[in-house]
């Protein structure tokens, strides 16, 4: 048996789900989340679930939290120096994260050799101020590091004066650049670096926690993996490395749970109507589109791979207002309590849909006067208002789903190839999820134009996309067999490489590497779901001479679910 | 996070499947340590910095300023109507609004190809450069544009578009002819006799740095421009003036190159040449995009950059100060056009204008011959005829009709091509009527 956890804003969603003798629910729950404290809310899932259920034949937990995104909305995180080495190019300080913040000299270039060493005496100042900050977390980054990651291991061995961090009294832990992936973007590589750092205690403490919460339970069998943004999971001991990955997972839960419930074969626009906001994601030819870089964090563009979804603030509980010059009726982006039918003092948008009909959620006749008074205060009749309201509402989905898929289709291209092939997305369908989903399905259909389909355990289907979602990876290598050196930065691995090392033994090694990572987390990875994203091969001259080849080849485990569930 | 001061749109498209051949400078790896650099600086997370995708420029596109024999096709390779439409997308971005400046990163490059194109001159096939102004000037209106060119090489095909051509400034700074490829653009080149002085050439010596560039800016380029008052600036953006370029002999540096950006304040700059593609372009490309961006650029170097070992000696900047206080003096008062028994510069007689010509295509191994007719006339720029033949292939004609043409050059254009139908030798015809926007090809 599967467990999925997704501790969203309002609730904590909990499922438990069969494999045997096809995909089924066993048991699902939905408990209030408490911000303050949110491995009660984890527990008290887990328990009211498992009730249900015989805990002994669970097997996996998949878990997405919002502990790290609200640390960091929230400012709860821990100071953290930050020592980078630049070198040449915009000035460092323009991405200063933080206070601890040292520029140490020094500069590798795009091919990874060293073109300047640190500064030791810059090096040993930085390190000392930060010590005299007290600060107990570091990151170390280097432009190019992904190329040559000297630097920044210089870095991490001046912060640590050892090898692990376990032998160290100065430092308990040290992200290094390179380590977060083979992209290359310094600013970002520093921003995450940062954000890995100031969130690793409180992460690793809660991970601490909820596995000490299922020995307990008698679940400490239970494999435990962690939901990311890019639509996969990692392993509860990995992502304490690593627990920047675990940010904003809670709408990659969603889109996986669509991916759980549906087929989707076309381009898609998917709706995830919550109480706040509606996040939009768009499937091409039936897979999820991911931000090309990272997402961002606050202000902080970062490398955090992620699916790409677009909130924005129209949810069931937005407010309606009207504007006095106008007439025009507004709904969102403001959410002010819970609609009136469900005991707010301000007419939302489900209340507009009680009044239409469309629904009857909560008290329908408190929905009803409120949009009566609200309707009398402006000289309005109350039936259209409510129908303005729903217009507006789906007529703002509408227009912000079309300038994402605008967005997407004006993308850069690199090669003639990419440019001629000239593949746009032009979603054909509308999946809805979310509370008002059922509601909305008609206006929404009306203004797309486009079948619409709400799927079954909709409720839920942010809990069951944690619980079947697979284990992921991926990874970058790099071949440079003029210098004769191989680099993966994400696992940082070398290896020297002959002269006649090529494109094909590139991409080889790069799946081989991943299915060799994935096996040491226990994972068992099923070549099909393993695939090369990025392939190529550069020929270098100098002096009219071919003198090698710079080689590029990415591999991932593709996102995706475990097992799907088809019903009705 | 970094905010830019003037927003600008980056069009990058390096080609990474295009090359002349596996060895050439002009290949595939060209951009690649730019698109690095560019990547790991962030450059596309400022904010008011976007990247965007280069359009298809259409064959019309090309025949609105080539005349290409035996066609356009020919001529051309999908990658070469990527690179016009890159620079054309990049103008549509300033001229649209959606940017205050626009650069085109792209290749192959364009500067060497002329009115005529048999095949490629100098890496180049299509004018990049002129394929986007008159795309602007059919689009959006005519405008008064001036194309300053930066490269290190003359920029003998857009000098030679531009000939007869009185609403576009053309300046080119580059390495004396003397002593590089093509081996033209002297302070005597000025322009046909109807654009006299429209057409200033700046060859400077050998190992010039940046001191004697941007002296030349603030001498010589920036007083004209204030004169001429263009709608639009352009930089032909080559980077080959680089002290590490393979193929040149200056010593102009990354930072230099941002400097020169910021004084012109181009509204588009197109990629032109530029070979050192480790040492030289990550770096000259990160300084242009944060110049025209109004970002600082002071930290932008190459490793181990330093200015002592590629200063330029007194004796140059006696030199380009001589330079600097002749030159202004052909733009602001040309001398009178007075060609006499020099077929190649042109003779006048009566009222026409005729330039015999020989062109070699370098990198095609193709020699052209070519008799270039401009009818003189009072009321507009003149009627152009161009009589072409390469060793490879039959005679051709090239009529064009200006874009403010009178009624009379209008019909005599229509008039010769009409008689070249009936009793001519040509094989192929082209016709490029910028009044009616009528674009006539015969034979093809």
């Amino acid at each position: 048996m599967l467990l999925g956890i997704d501790v969203g804003g309002t609730h904590t969603d909990a499922v438990v789900i069969s494999l045997e003798g096809g995909v089924r629910i066993l048991a699902s729950c939905k408990v209030p989340t408490r911000h303050d404290a949110l491995l009660s809310s984890v527990t008290e899932a887990l328990e009211t679930i498992l009730g249900q259920v015989d805990p002994a034949g669970v097997t996996r937990l998949n878990l997405s939290t919002t502990l790290s995104t609200n640390a960091i909305v929230q400012g709860r995180t821990e100071d953290v120096g930050v020592l980078v080495s630049a070198g040449p190019g915009i000035d460092p300080h323009n991405f200063m994260p933080c206070r601890n913040f040292h520029v140490i000299d020094g500069s590798i270039d795009h091919r990874g050799n060293e073109v300047r060493a640190l500064s030791p005496r810059q090096l040993s100042d930085a390190v000392d101020a930060c010590r005299a900050n007290e600060v107990r977390v570091y990151a170390a980054v280097s432009k190019f590091s992904t190329r040559n990651p000297r630097h920044e291991n210089a870095i991490r061995r001046a912060v640590l004066q050892c090898r692990e961090e376990a032998d160290c009294e100065y430092a308990d832990f040290v992200t290094s650049g390179h380590q977060l992936g083979g992209a290359l973007n310094f600013p970002r590589r520093v921003a995450t670096a940062y954000f890995n750092c100031a969130v690793w205690r409180l992460y690793n403490h809660f991970a601490t926690a909820v596995e000490r919460a299922l020995a307990d339970m008698g679940l400490g069998h239970v494999k435990v993996n962690m939901l990311k943004a890019d639509g996969g999971t990692m392993p509860l001991t990995r992502s304490r490395r690593m627990p920047v990955q675990s940010i904003f997972s809670g709408p990659a839960a969603s889109v996986m749970g669509i991916i759980a419930l549906t087929d989707i074969f076309h381009d898609s626009v998917i709706l995830d109507i919550g109480g706040t906001t509606t996040d939009i994601a768009v499937f091409a030819d039936g897979a999820p589109l991911i931000e090309r870089e990272g997402i961002a964090i606050g202000s902080h563009p970062t490398l955090v791979p992620a699916l790409k979804v677009l909130s924005i603030g129209i949810g069931g509980d937005s407010v309606i207002s009207v504007s006095e010059a106008s007439g025009t009726v507004r709904v969102g982006p403001n959410r002010l309590g819970p609609s009136v039918c469900l005991g707010g003092g301000q007419p939302a948008l489900t209340d507009a849909l009680n009044a239409t009909g469309a629904c009857a959620v909560g008290d329908t006749a408190a929905s009803r006067a409120a949009l009566e008074a609200l309707a009398a205060a402006h000289s309005m009749d109350a039936t259209a208002l409510a129908r303005a309201a729903v217009d507006y509402a789906t007529k703002t989905i509408h227009n912000a789903t079309r300038d994402l898929v605008d967005e997407i289709n004006s993308k850069p291209v690199y090669t003639i190839h990419e440019l001629l092939e000239d593949k746009r997305v032009v979603p054909k369908k509308v999946y809805l999820m979310g509370g008002p989903a059922n509601a909305l399905k008609m206006p929404l259909f009306e203004r797309f134009q486009l079948s619409t389909e709400v799927p079954a355990h909709s409720g839920v289907a942010n809990a069951i996309g944690a619980a079947l979602t697979r284990t992921t990876w991926e990874l970058e290598l790099f071949a440079d067999t003029q210098r004769h050196v191989l680099f993966i930065p994400s696992l940082s691995y070398r290896e020297n490489i002959p002269t006649s090392y090529g494109q094909r033994d590139a991409e080889k090694d790069a799946m081989n590497q991943l299915a060799m990572q994935l096996d040491s987390m226990g994972v068992f990875l099923r070549p099909e779901d393993a695939q090369i994203t990025h392939s190529s091969s550069f020929t270098m001259v100098e002096d009219m001479e071919q003198v090698g080849r710079n080689i590029r080849v990415k591999s991932q485990v593709r996102p995706g679910v475990v097992a799907t569930i088809r019903e009705g | 996070m970094l905010k830019a001061d003037k927003s600008l749109g980056i069009v990058f498209f390096p080609a990474f499947d295009w090359a002349i051949s596996p060895t050439h400078p002009e290949r595939q790896e060209r951009l690649l340590y730019t698109q690095d650099q560019l990547r790991e600086e962030g450059l596309f997370d400022i904010e008011g910095v976007t990247e965007h995708k280069p359009d298809v420029a259409a064959i019309e596109d090309v025949e609105r300023v080539h005349f290409c024999f035996p066609e356009v096709s020919a001529v051309t390779t999908r990658s070469h109507l990527i690179s016009a439409g890159g620079a054309m997308k990049a103008a549509d971005l300033v001229m649209q609004g959606e940017c205050d400046r626009a650069f085109a990163m792209v290749r192959p490059p364009g500067h060497h190809a002329m009115k005529v194109v048999h095949g490629a001159r100098g890496f180049c096939n299509i004018n990049i450069e002129a394929v986007m102004v008159e795309h602007i000037r059919e689009t959006y209106g005519h405008r008064r544009v001036a194309i300053v060119d930066t490269d290190c090489h003359h920029g003998d095909g857009t000098q030679d578009v531009y000939w007869h051509d009185p609403d576009t400034l053309f300046i080119s700074l580059h390495q004396d002819g003397r002593t590089l490829y093509p081996g033209s653009g002297f302070p005597h080149e000025l322009g046909g006799p109807k654009a006299m002085g429209r057409t200033l050439n700046i060859p400077l010596p050998p190992n010039t740095s940046d001191e004697g560039f941007l002296m030349v800016m603030e001498r010589v380029v920036l007083p004209i421009l204030d004169d001429f008052k263009p709608d639009l600036i352009i930089n032909s953006a080559g980077q080959d003036n680089h002290f590490t370029d393979p193929i040149t002999d200056m010593n102009f540096s990354a930072r230099g190159y941002a400097a020169l950006s910021d004084m012109l304040k181009p509204d588009i700059a197109v990629l032109e040449g530029g070979y050192s593609i480790q040492g030289a372009l990550p770096y000259i490309n990160l300084g242009l995009c944060l110049a025209m961006a109004g970002v600082d650029y002071s930290l932008v170097r190459e490793p181990n950059f330093s200015p002592e070992l590629i200063r330029q000696d007194a004796r140059t900047t006696a030199y380009i100060e001589e330079l600097c206080r002749q030159l202004p003096a052909l733009y602001f008062d040309p001398p009178p056009y007075n060609r006499k028994n020099d077929v190649r510069q042109g003779v006048i007689s009566g009222n026409t204008l005729v330039r015999q010509r020989q062109i070699y295509y370098d990198t095609d191994g193709i020699n052209e011959t070519q008799r270039e007719t401009l009818f003189l006339c009072d009321e507009c720029r003149g009627l152009l005829k161009v009589e072409t033949r390469a060793d490879s292939g039959p005679q051709c004609l090239g009529v064009e009709i200006p874009v403010h043409a009178c009624p009379d050059c209008r019909s005599r254009g229509y008039q010769i091509v009409e008689d070249a139908q009936l009793k001519g030798n040509a094989r192929y015809i082209q016709l490029i009527n910028r009044l009616d926007r009528d674009y006539l090809r015969v034979g093809f």
